[in-house]
């Protein structure tokens, strides 16, 4: 069994979520409904710190590709924070989720357009 | 000899007189015993005999008692056999009353017919069953009006009652008694023989389905066992046990329940299964587990006495945690020194309330480490010095594959003379990635996929490989497995293997299935291959009409950028 948390803290409409564990297929459903469950309708700003995570592959990225585009929808501002060095770093890096969404610490050479 | 109210204690009498009335008189010859009765007691020893090779302890009970009817001319036949722990008789075989036995009929001991034989050892006779007290409602319902029954004892041990029951009145005389005394010898000794056959049987059974058929595979661990039955084939109750746990953590135990055959062995399933639960719910600390093993122990079991240690592997296997309830001491072996003796504190054995707290010590496993655990059956030698015996494991246990470790062990330590007690061994050696592969084959569920991890992880932890060649090489083997998990396989799904090897200073990663190649669906899926191609140095994908086969070639210790 595959173990990840999430803990949210909400202030002001702004959702605050670290996400820490493994995340692959055994429980990225999971993952993906307490994700949902952690952001109300009256959010206006997601952030969703990722130092925590210790594995994380193109299955959680998915669900993350999944959430982005629904806030988006839901015109819900999100951000991703993914410290330099962390396993979960280099997939984000890898899998172009930083060109929709504003990552922290920015990419070298400046975020993308 | 005293007289139990209602029922007419036997004494032998001068003259065997029938009352009037009684159609079942047995007519007496000279020399003793009545001719036609000795015929018969002939036929019962025949059974007896014939008997014992294919019968039960009921089967054969049922065969005697129709020739013991038949022999007292009585109307019914029972055997009542003794259940020790309850102080109860228990209707186990009856002619002409089986109803007795179907419904399990039950004579607390000292009470009743039966009870008071099986209390005082000495026959008895009932002339009529309206004016005793008798336990067994059956037998009145029947008709049966007079009784005569003789304790069943086999070597001074009381085995149980056996009772013939006739409808017309009748007064049992002292050739009655005489004769179904002999009888129940013949009886008793049958049933011992069945009996301690059938416990036997049943116990070397038990044990077998008890220990482990097979030890779970741990990738990283290479794992022996070796269980011998001492003292003429008589089980024990030794047992080993391995396992892993949730959290990756792994658990090992090997005890030793004090006692011999059908009883030692059932405590030790009831320990092993009590083992494996608290282990689950107390993952870290073996001391704590054997403190629970030991409330269950005493609490549901309060005469039992084992000895066991336990030890927990953390998830690197770096180090073990280790506690024994009055359990020799494991050895470890690991370079190139000798083997030694792990300094476990000697806490009391499982079934002795300890005064204190149970005490863990935690040693450093490296790798290509091996520990072996045992029971005193492997050491304990008549006519040996322990010291001597002790010396000599300690020689015999090296840093070497356990299979082999095992063989050596019980090659030095057995040799050509049988253990007198039960021997159980197992060896655990942590496996060296600097000179093993990793292999391992598991079900392609995705509940497999973490556990693939943390073994890969283990692996390139000790193979030396940095945060980034590890997070990399995850990555690679984390989308390749689960193509398999998600691709390869129909509904009755199949299973992923998984070989790490160093082929320095690259490490190759092969990750095979044996399923139908199918492309992949979803939009998420161009992802995975491009985080394979990306994390490997080189990464070739064989779809074959057997299976398919993903090899990720990868250089340690070239600092990467990012993208």
């Amino acid at each position: 069994m595959t173990d990840a948390r999430v803990e949210a803290a909400t202030e002001d409409g702004r959702v605050r979520i670290a996400l820490s564990g493994e995340v692959d297929l055994d429980n990225a459903g999971d993952v993906e409904a307490e994700l949902a469950r952690a952001i109300s309708n009256q959010a206006t700003l997601v952030s969703i710190n990722l130092a925590g995570v210790a594995y994380l592959d193109s299955v959680g990225l998915r669900v993350l590709f999944h959430l982005v585009e629904r806030l988006a929808t839901l015109q819900i501002a999100v951000e991703l924070v993914a410290p330099m060095g962390s396993p979960s770093r280099r997939v984000v890096e890898l899998s172009g989720l930083a060109a929709l969404v504003p990552l922290e610490p920015p990419l070298e050479g400046g975020a993308p357009a | 000899m005293t007289r139990a109210p209602g029922a007419a204690s036997y004494r032998p009498r001068s003259s065997g007189s029938v009352p009037p009335g009684s159609l079942h008189g047995v007519p007496t010859s000279s020399a003793g015993l009545p001719k036609a009765a000795v015929d018969r007691l002939r036929d019962i020893e025949t059974v007896t005999h014939a008997g014992l090779a294919h019968l039960g302890v009921e089967e054969l009970l049922v065969e005697l008692l129709d020739r013991v009817r038949n022999v007292l001319d009585a109307d019914t036949a029972a055997v009542l056999l003794l259940d020790g722990p309850n102080e109860q008789l228990i209707a186990t075989a009856a002619r002409g009353i089986e109803e007795e036995v179907y419904q399990g009929a039950r004579v607390p001991l000292g009470r009743g017919f039966a009870g008071r034989i099986a209390t005082t050892r000495r026959p008895a006779a009932i002339v009529d069953v309206a004016d005793a007290d008798v336990v067994n409602p059956v037998l009145r319902e029947n008709g049966v009006r007079s009784l005569l029954g003789v304790p069943l004892l086999a070597g001074g041990e009381l085995l149980g009652v056996l009772h013939v029951g006739s409808i017309a009145l009748r007064r049992f005389d002292d050739m009655d008694v005489e004769l179904l005394q002999m009888v129940a010898d013949r009886i008793a000794l049958a049933v011992t023989v069945v009996q301690s056959d059938t416990e036997r049987k049943a116990s070397t059974l038990l044990q077998r389905s008890l220990l482990p058929q097979r030890l779970p595979r741990v990738p990283g661990l290479d794992v022996g066992v070796r269980y011998i039955a001492g003292g003429g084939g008589t089980v024990g109750g030794d047992w080993y046990d391995l396992f892993t746990l949730p959290t990756g953590r792994v658990c090992i135990a090997v005890g030793d329940v004090v006692g011999r055959g059908l009883r030692a062995a059932a405590v030790m399933g009831r320990m092993r299964s009590s083992l494996r639960a608290h282990a689950l719910g107390h993952q870290g600390d073996p001391a704590l587990v054997i403190d629970l093993v030991d409330r269950q122990l005493r609490h549901f079991d309060p005469d039992e006495m084992a000895t066991v240690v336990v030890a927990v592997l953390e998830p690197s296997f770096d180090r073990l945690h280790l506690s024994s309830a009055g359990h020799p001491p494991p050895l470890l072996a690991a370079g190139d020194g000798p083997a030694r003796y792990l300094e476990v504190a000697h806490d009391p054995p499982l079934g002795v309330a300890p005064r204190r707290r149970r005490r863990s010590v935690t040693v450093d496993l490296p790798p290509g480490a091996v520990v072996c655990f045992y029971t005193d059956g492997l050491v304990e030698r008549r006519n040996r010095s322990l010291e001597d015996r002790f010396e000599l494991l300690q020689k015999a246990v090296l840093p070497a594959p356990a299979e082999q470790v095992c063989t050596t062990v019980m090659g030095q330590m057995i040799g050509l003379e049988p253990a007198a007690d039960d021997v159980a061994l197992l060896v655990v050696r942590r496996a060296d990635s600097r000179t093993e592969p990793l292999e391992m084959t598991v079900p392609a569920v995705p509940s497999s996929l973490s556990v693939i991890r943390a073994a890969v992880r283990r692996w390139l932890d000790d193979a030396g490989a940095g945060p980034v060649d590890v997070t990399d090489i995850l990555l690679a083997v984390g989308e390749s497995t689960t193509n398999v998990v998600e691709h390869a396989y129909g509904p009755a799904g199949g299973t992923v293997s998984v070989r790490v090897e160093l082929d320095a200073p690259d490490v190759i990663v092969t990750v095979r299935d044996t399923g139908q190649w199918r492309s992949p669906r979803g939009s998420n899926r161009g992802r995975g291959t491009s985080i394979m191609e990306a994390t490997g140095d080189a990464f070739v994908i064989d779809h074959g009409p057997e299976g398919t086969e993903v090899v990720i070639r990868r250089r340690l210790d070239i600092g990467r950028s990012g993208a």
